[in-house]
Parts: structure tokens; sequence; C-alpha cells
């Protein structure tokens, strides 16, 4: 029996071809008995993510599988999808593939974590639901153990790599955990919703939002399950809040070094984490000079994200040599 | 044998050499783990290995002296020292601050290696003719509650390197991704603070209600440093201080005691 693997990711497809393929967590044991269904094919596991779907299949022949799936993938589709949008691997090739998927380094972000979980989630149900065999269960439960080996092993989830995921690091930086942690976003872009939607994500205990236009505050504070304030008012909320992310489009300062000065006494000096993601900046960088205040601008913040992905990528040729050790030894890769 | 009748006779000083190459131990693996953006679980057990031989130098000084050995400067320095471990040992995994090990081994070192220099001992200690039951406590929880302000102090340091790290955006280092957060560091320096001060204030007591025998400049030095930290707690509760303002009062204060109960 032969392992063969056909595909499509954020690398080949775009969005609106990837959404047609997705196949909800709820369902991945059903596409996986759909495979073992299909007369040539013996097993089946289905891995679908919002950046790729992919179908894992023992067959008689590689040429075999390789044409039953994409039959199958047609016939999902409801039309012929042309062959740009699709990769294949098989053999040797489909344990590297997977390997690399499971450590992350054939994700859009670099060495994320999340992908680890939904390969583990989607084999589990395929196996689970009796869809899977001895091959097919050395391949997983392989690629598993060189996953974890690769995260463990080298610097590949290091760092930072987004905006919002270096804000809310630096955050858990000064705070630890966010549970109590109250934030205000001043200015609704998108920027800042990403960024409050990620410390949001961490558990931060509230979110305030204020904005020029009342509605699009609203709109945003409902999204976030948080409240919104009039912009004239907004540094009344200053006492009570320990993060402040602002993008506003103004062409001037939004805060001033007096404003902070003004609320250090009622805070107790607690530490504040200032967040500017606007150009022209919002934060007189001269409030980064009080004691408790820690400033980060929008250059400094793409600058650690930068830095977090310049040390990602040289991970990678670390963690491919990883892959070929542990798949040769195991006897997967001549 | 009489290379063993003199070791066994130096059976203090060997144990107290143990504790301080297990400290030294468990300062460089921290420092290892360090370089490799980890925490190392080996550094919190080199210190516990460290704490049972401080403890049994001090059982085996105190023995010999039938007191609570605070003789000496040797004796006073080794159980400040053990007062540093132990606070460690008490603070550092339940606040997660781990690297707190890391920092505290100098300090550890240097208090022991000093203790250990020829004359800070006494080779054959006295047994005391009486025991002051007052004069003990006073001795034993004032000392205990300088390793309280001893580990304040080397949180306060490790709050100021993350403070300049944070302010000044120095993230790329093994020693930012490791250290605890803000937050935490400077809840531990009010906490140890809190905590010195009530052992210190009891040592004070004890201090009042034992028989004394001149020693004014000790007694007054005394009122003065705990004042000073009563005061410190004071100003962060009542109008609120700043954790960098915090850290070096914390700092200063200790240093300061260090330097005046050397002199008096």
């Amino acid at each position: 029996m032969e392992l063969v693997c056909l595909g499509l990711n954020h690398h080949t497809a775009p969005v609106e071809v990837r959404e047609r393929f997705a196949v909800s967590e709820a369902k991945l044991g059903e596409a996986a008995g759909e495979l073992k269904g299909i007369a040539g094919l013996q097993a089946g596991v289905v891995l679908s993510t919002c950046n790729r779907t992919e179908y894992y299949a023992l067959a008689e022949s590689v040429a075999e599988g390789r044409g039953l799936l994409r039959e199958y993938m047609n016939a999902h589709a409801g039309e012929d999808i042309g062959d740009e949008y699709i990769y294949a691997a098989e053999g040797g090739e489909v344990a590297r593939h997977l390997c690399r998927v499971v450590s992350g380094l054939d994700s859009m972000v670099l060495g994320e974590t999340e992908v680890f979980g939904q390969a583990k989630r989607a084999y589990q149900a395929a196996l689970e639901a009796g869809h899977t065999s001895g091959e097919l269960n050395r391949l997983f439960q392989k690629a598993f153990g060189v996953g974890k080996r690769v995260r463990t092993a080298t610097g590949i989830q290091e760092g930072q790599t987004s905006v919002g995921s270096v804000a809310v690091d630096l955050a858990e930086k000064i705070f630890g955990h966010l549970k109590k942690s109250r934030v205000v976003v001043v200015g609704a872009g998108e920027q800042s919703r990403v960024t409050a939607q990620a410390l949001r994500s961490r558990g931060a205990e509230s979110i305030i939002v204020t904005n020029r236009s009342p509605e699009r505050a609203e709109e945003l504070a409902v999204e976030m399950g948080g409240r919104a304030v009039s912009f004239d008012q907004w540094n009344t909320v200053l006492a009570g809040v320990d993060v402040v992310i602002s993008s506003t489009s103004a062409p001037h300062y939004v805060v001033k070094p007096w404003q902070i000065e003004a609320v250090r006494r009622v805070r107790k000096f607690r530490p504040l984490f200032l967040i500017d993601l606007a150009v022209p900046r919002d934060i007189d960088p001269e409030v980064g000079e009080i004691e408790e205040v820690y400033l980060y601008d929008i250059d400094t913040i793409e600058q650690i994200a930068g830095e977090g992905r310049e040390r990602r990528t040289a991970q990678i040729a670390v963690c491919e040599k990883i892959i070929e050790e542990e798949l040769v030894k195991s006897g997967l890769l001549p | 044998m009489k290379w063993v009748r003199r070791a066994w006779r130096d059976m203090d000083k060997w144990l107290l050499a143990g504790s301080t190459v297990l400290v030294v131990l468990g300062g460089g693996l921290g420092l290892l783990a360090l370089q490799r953006r980890q925490r190392s679980v080996w550094t919190l057990v080199s210190m516990l290995g460290a704490f049972v031989l401080q403890l049994a130098f001090l059982g085996v000084r105190g023995e010999a002296r039938g007191a609570c050995p605070l003789g000496d400067y040797g004796e006073i320095l080794a159980f400040l020292a053990w007062s540093l471990v132990l606070f460690y040992l008490l603070v550092g995994p339940a606040y997660r601050l781990s690297l707190l090990g890391l920092f505290t081994a100098p300090v550890v070192v240097v208090f022991q290696l000093v203790a250990l220099v020829p004359g800070m001992m006494m080779e054959n200690p006295e047994r005391v003719a009486e025991v002051n039951a007052w004069g003990e406590a006073h001795s034993a929880f004032s000392v205990l509650s300088y390793g309280a302000f001893a580990l304040a102090a080397v949180a306060g340091l490790m709050f100021l390197v993350l403070n300049h790290q944070l302010k000044e955006h120095h993230l790329n280092t093994g020693l930012f991704a490791v250290l605890p957060p803000v937050r935490a560091l400077s809840v531990s320096v009010v906490r140890l603070t809190i905590l010195g001060v009530v052992i210190l204030t009891v040592g004070m007591v004890s201090g009042f209600l034992m028989k004394r025998e001149g020693g004014e400049a000790h007694l007054s030095a005394a009122i003065m440093i705990w004042a000073s930290y009563l005061a410190l707690l004071g100003v962060h509760f009542w109008r609120g201080l700043t954790p960098l303002r915090m850290s070096l009062g914390v700092i200063s204060l200790f240093v300061l005691s260090l330097i005046v109960f050397a002199l008096v």
C-alpha cells in the first residue's frame, strides 16, 4: 500500500477556493470515512484548518490514489478545480510534508502551534471512527513525535511575529496573566481591533472603546464584549485601565504627558502599558519618560515582530535537519 | 587518623563550604538554562541541598555554643545566608520566581565566602554560661528579618533589570525571556518587605525585653533601620510609590543596614 496526500493551502489557493473544502472539526471523522469508502482507498485522514485542507490516504498505487483523491476533491467542489491550486505528495514525501505541517514550517505564521493540535484532532477523529490503518497510524504518530521534538529542540516558536502577538507578549511581561487587566482602545481602526482582540483572547477583563465616530466605537465595543465611551471623555477611564491601544488618524498627539500625570496618584503608580499603532503617532514620546509607563510605538512593535520572524526563519534549516534525521531513523524515508 | 580528627573538628566549615559549592552549582545551572532561554529546576534542587547543609552547619555551631549561633561575624553572615535561602525556597516557587535563585546565589556565595575567611569564625566557640531566651529571640528574629530584606532587595534588583529592558526596548536577551513579570516582581518586593518588617518587629520587641548591657548604638541603628522600612511601606500604601522607587528603596535600605551594622 502507498501513502498519498493531496491538498491545498494558503500558498496554492486563495480563500474563495480554500473555503469550499473546509471541513468543520465535528465532521472530520465523517470526511475520513468518505475517503475510506472510496473503492481503491484503504484508510483516510482529513486535516482542515483555516489555511489548508489536506487528504491523507492509503492506496494500492500512487497513481490510483492521486486520481481517486482528485476525483473526490472535484466532487466535493462540484466542479473540476484547477491543478494549480493543488499539491500532492507520495510515499516518504507524505511523511516529510506532514512533519513540516505539524512543526508549523508550512504555516502562514511560521512556527505557530495551533496546527499541531488541529492535526492531532483530525487524526483522532479518523482513528476513533475506525478509518485509519497501521501505516497511516505510524505516519501520524511519528509526525507528532517529530513535531514535538522540533518545537522543543529548536527556536521555531520563539519570539512573536505579529503586532497583536507582540503586544500580548509585552502585556504578559508587564502584568503576568491578563485576567484582571483592563484595556482602552482609542480609535477603532483595524490594527487596534486585532490587537485588542489578541489581548481579549488572552483573558483581558474588559475592553473600553472610544472613537471620534461613536457608532464605530459602539460597534467595536459590542464585537469585543466591552463598552464604548465618548471620545472627549476617554481620559476619565485612564485611571482604571492597564493597557491603552491608540490608533487614531489625528494629525497631533492624542495622549499627552499631563493626562497621565493627572491620574498617576489615583492609579497608585501602577504600571501602564501604552501601545501606539498610529502614524503619525498618537502618544507623545515624552509619556514614555514617566517611570511606570511602558510605551511602544508601531515601529518598535513591527521591529520586534520582524526580529521574531527572522529568528524563526533562521531555524527552518535546523528543523528540516531534525525531520530528515527522524524520518530516516524510522524508515519512513530511505 | 590525625586528618580525620582535624576534618571532624572543622566539620562546620566543611558544611558551609559544601553548601557554598551547591549554591555556586545552582547559580551556574541557572545561568546555563538562561542561555537556552529556559528556567532551571536544578537551581531549586541545588539551593535545597545548600539549605540542608546550612542547617547542618548552624546545628553544629549551635550545639557547640549551646545557643543560637550568632556569636561572631562568620555565624551572623552564615545565618543571614541561610535565611536568604529559606525565603527564596518559600517565595521563589510560590510566586513562580524561579530566576530569583540565579540572583540570590551570588549574594549567598559572597556572604558565605566572607564567613569562611579565617578569623571571621571562632575556631572553638565558647559554650555560653547562661541562655537568655529574649536575647536569643532578638538575635535570631533580627537576622531572619534581614533574610527577607535581602530577598526583597534581590527581587528589586530583578525589577530594575526588567524595567530597564522594557523601557529601552532591549528585549532580545535570554534574561528578558525568563524574568518574571513586572507585577509579580513588584508584588514580591512589597510582600517580602512586609514580612521582613513583621519579623524585625518581633526581634525588636525581644530586644527591648532582654537584659541589656550597653549597646545603645546598636539599638539606635536597629530602630532607625526598622523605622525606615516602615516609612517606605507607609508611603507605598498611603500615597503610592512607583515600582522603580520601591525597588530602589529596598535595595538602598538593605545596603545601608549592612553598612550600619558592620560599623556599630
